[in-house]
């Protein structure tokens, strides 16, 4: 079976008053149909990047894609002209945000914002449009959605929005579903409801969701799959099970182990540390090696590749030797 | 062990518009007669949804914010009798860290400059001895030297969280207050600045008033937790007790709702607990237990008579029919 979403060597780069940064490099995931695949890392390596390239939201000037290819059930969105990627934004490829405040339009009600998606992608009248709406509303899990459609933004709770958010993104049936740290804004009590019904979504609507995070716990409860991304690049590559049992990448590692858990009492937590190097400032070798503690000769002269070394797909050159 | 702290009834009232010229001005209660007490050299977490009165406890308890009734001892003054001079020269046993170490830090002042601040203000040694001091907490905090005479942003967040605690150890506090000292920051510097916390309260004996929304953080953190919801402790104990035999439904369900690595969506997991809803409006809040609404467990005399704290074998709850999760 052939993925639904495949990315492909993707390079996206920025021009800076540092000169031309290069945000995304070689980046390649791909998403298979109904699945979540769980792109975590630290601010600044490029997650939400990779989700505005598939969206064709990069903004231009000052970023652009330079090289590589996206393709969306076979077609290629990278030299999709601004009308098609338009059309494609809704029914094939829909994105729900981090604030959900920031996202809707404050002065139209949100069963009016719901309907004009709508209407924009299907044949059907205001009236009818509005009925969808309500109906959407409804479905995730907003009370009495009739008198709740009249509502403003500023009207609802941030929970509230954000189901707002994944009614308006799935109101055109999307085959991928992009939400870009859904639940930052909000409670954790609230967090866990908005995770039960993306995975509900997921299951009636055989939506594809694409999850950013930088929680290893959201991941652990919602992907299938996972990459890791440090600096620009997918450091590891495989399904949420293998990176959480046995993550190869000291970096992949280093995350899960300094989450201060619940349920374990370690008395000291393991610190990755340092920081992100800044992207303008990244050398020849691999961008970890400053704050890893397997550092070798070889990391500071060449940056390792995403290649399968026994478990699971990984750049890392101490993984790579300690399999040869 | 000695209370450093001890509060009583603390109550905190934030006056709203009024709704016509002749009405009589509604007022919100964000914190409602609010009991504990915090022992020298421990650390209590107080943990709870956005608007739950955290914050405005720690803020109230400290005096930054004023209080609309209750008794704050601290080493048996109490804190909100104090006249104002009493009060500053207290204050250099009480300091803060905030969340934002971005916001809470002068841009056009020199950090060297922002650390020794406390002790120009409180007229702490002679400006050698100061300036020894900035020095001596720069290493102590796991900064270089020649980082002294740098400014704010050219420092990454954790740095800059670093140079808060310095600033507040500057006056050799007792108390500590944090006030989700690691949630603006990403998760891999998290573990940098909370192992630090904890170095730092067993090097100097430090007590901590610990405010988060991270049920993982507090407890690696804290010795004491309270929860808190709508402005009131639902419940309060011992950490592990807390964590691991929870009575009240807010807790389980908040224990439940943290994403938790041992959850797997390949095991096909079922949370456990789930609740519904967003917290009532503190104007407005209902006459009985303040979580009846989205409590699984709830029955007639929830929605009508508030539950006390009542001191229990492990934690002390509030609520009318508490046990363990699986009893519901």
């Amino acid at each position: 079976m052939s993925a639904l979403l495949e990315i492909e060597d993707l390079r996206v780069t920025f021009r800076t008053r540092y000169g031309e940064v290069t945000a995304l490099d070689s980046v390649s995931m791909h998403v298979n149909e109904g699945e979540t695949l769980g792109v975590v890392g630290e601010s600044g390596c490029g997650k939400s990047i990779t989700a505005l390239s598939v969206m064709g939201l990069i903004p231009s000037p000052p970023g652009k894609i330079a090289g590589g290819s996206i393709r969306l059930n076979g077609e290629e969105l990278t030299t999709a002209s601004p009308a098609r990627l338009r059309a494609m934004r809704g029914p094939d490829a829909a994105m729900i945000f981090q604030e959900p405040m920031t996202s809707l339009n404050p002065v139209f009600t949100v069963g009016d914002q719901i309907a004009e998606a709508i209407m924009l992608h299907q044949k059907v009248d205001k009236a009818q449009a509005l009925k969808d709406a309500v109906a959407l509303l409804d479905r995730v899990g907003i009370p009495s959605p009739e008198t709740r459609a009249k509502d403003y933004p500023h009207q609802l709770s941030g929970g509230m929005r954000q189901r707002v958010m994944i009614a308006m993104a799935v109101s055109c049936r999307p085959k991928v579903l992009i939400a870009d740290e859904p639940t930052t804004a909000l409670d954790v009590t609230v967090q866990a409801q908005i995770f039960d019904l993306l995975n509900e979504i997921q299951r009636d609507f055989g939506v594809a969701i694409i999850l950013i995070t930088h929680d290893m716990g959201a991941i652990s409860e919602m992907a299938d799959r996972v990459a890791v991304m440090y600096a620009g690049r997918v450091i590891e590559d495989a399904s949420a099970d293998d990176v959480l049992d046995y993550p190869q990448h000291p970096y992949a590692r280093g995350l899960i182990d300094c989450i201060p858990a619940l349920g374990r009492d370690d008395h000291r937590l393991a610190e990755i540390p340092g920081v992100v190097p800044p992207l303008h400032l990244l050398g020849q070798g691999c961008a970890f090696a400053d704050r890893c503690a397997f550092k070798q000769d070889r990391c500071t002269r060449e940056k390792p590749l995403l290649g399968s070394h026994g478990h699971h797909p990984v750049a890392c050159h101490g993984i790579e030797e300690a399999r040869l | 062990m000695s209370v450093l702290m001890d509060v009583r009834d603390l109550t905190v009232r934030f006056a709203l518009p009024k709704p016509s010229f002749f009405a009589e001005r509604p007022h919100l209660e964000a914190v409602r007669q609010v009991s504990f007490q915090l022992e020298a050299g421990k650390a209590l977490g107080i943990v709870g949804e956005s608007g739950s009165g955290k914050t405005t406890t720690a803020m109230a308890a400290i005096r930054l914010t004023k209080a609309a009734g209750g008794q704050v001892l601290f080493e048996g003054d109490d804190l909100l009798e104090l006249d104002d001079e009493a009060m500053r020269q207290r204050r250099r046993d009480v300091q803060l860290i905030f969340q934002d170490p971005y916001s809470s830090l002068n841009p056009r002042a020199r950090v060297v400059d922002i650390v020794r601040e406390p002790m120009d203000l409180m007229e702490i040694g002679t400006p050698e001895e100061r300036h020894a001091k900035v020095e001596e907490l720069f290493a102590l905090v796991g900064l270089r030297p020649d980082q002294l005479n740098l400014f704010p942003h050219q420092f990454s967040g954790g740095q800059r969280q670093r140079i808060s605690i310095a600033r507040a150890l500057t006056t050799n506090p007792k108390l500590l207050v944090c006030d989700e000292p690691v949630s603006a920051l990403d998760v891999a510097i998290q573990a940098q600045i909370l192992n630090l916390l904890a170095e730092l309260k067993e090097k100097l004996g430090l007590s901590y008033l610990f405010i988060s929304h991270d049920l993982g953080v507090v407890r690696h953190v804290c010795d004491e937790v309270a929860v808190m919801y709508l402005g009131k402790i639902v419940e309060s104990g011992p950490t592990s007790a807390l964590f691991e035999a929870p009575q009240h439904p807010y807790t389980q369900a908040l224990l439940s709702a943290a994403p938790s690595l041992a959850r797997r969506k390949s095991k096909g997991y079922v949370r456990p607990l789930k609740v519904s809803g967003d917290p009532p409006s503190p104007i407005n809040p209902p006459p009985g237990c303040a979580f009846a609404e989205r409590c699984p467990r709830a029955q007639d005399v929830c929605r009508k008579t508030p539950p006390d704290l009542v001191p229990g074998a492990g934690t002390a709850v509030a609520c009318h029919y508490p046990g363990p999760a699986d009893t519901i």
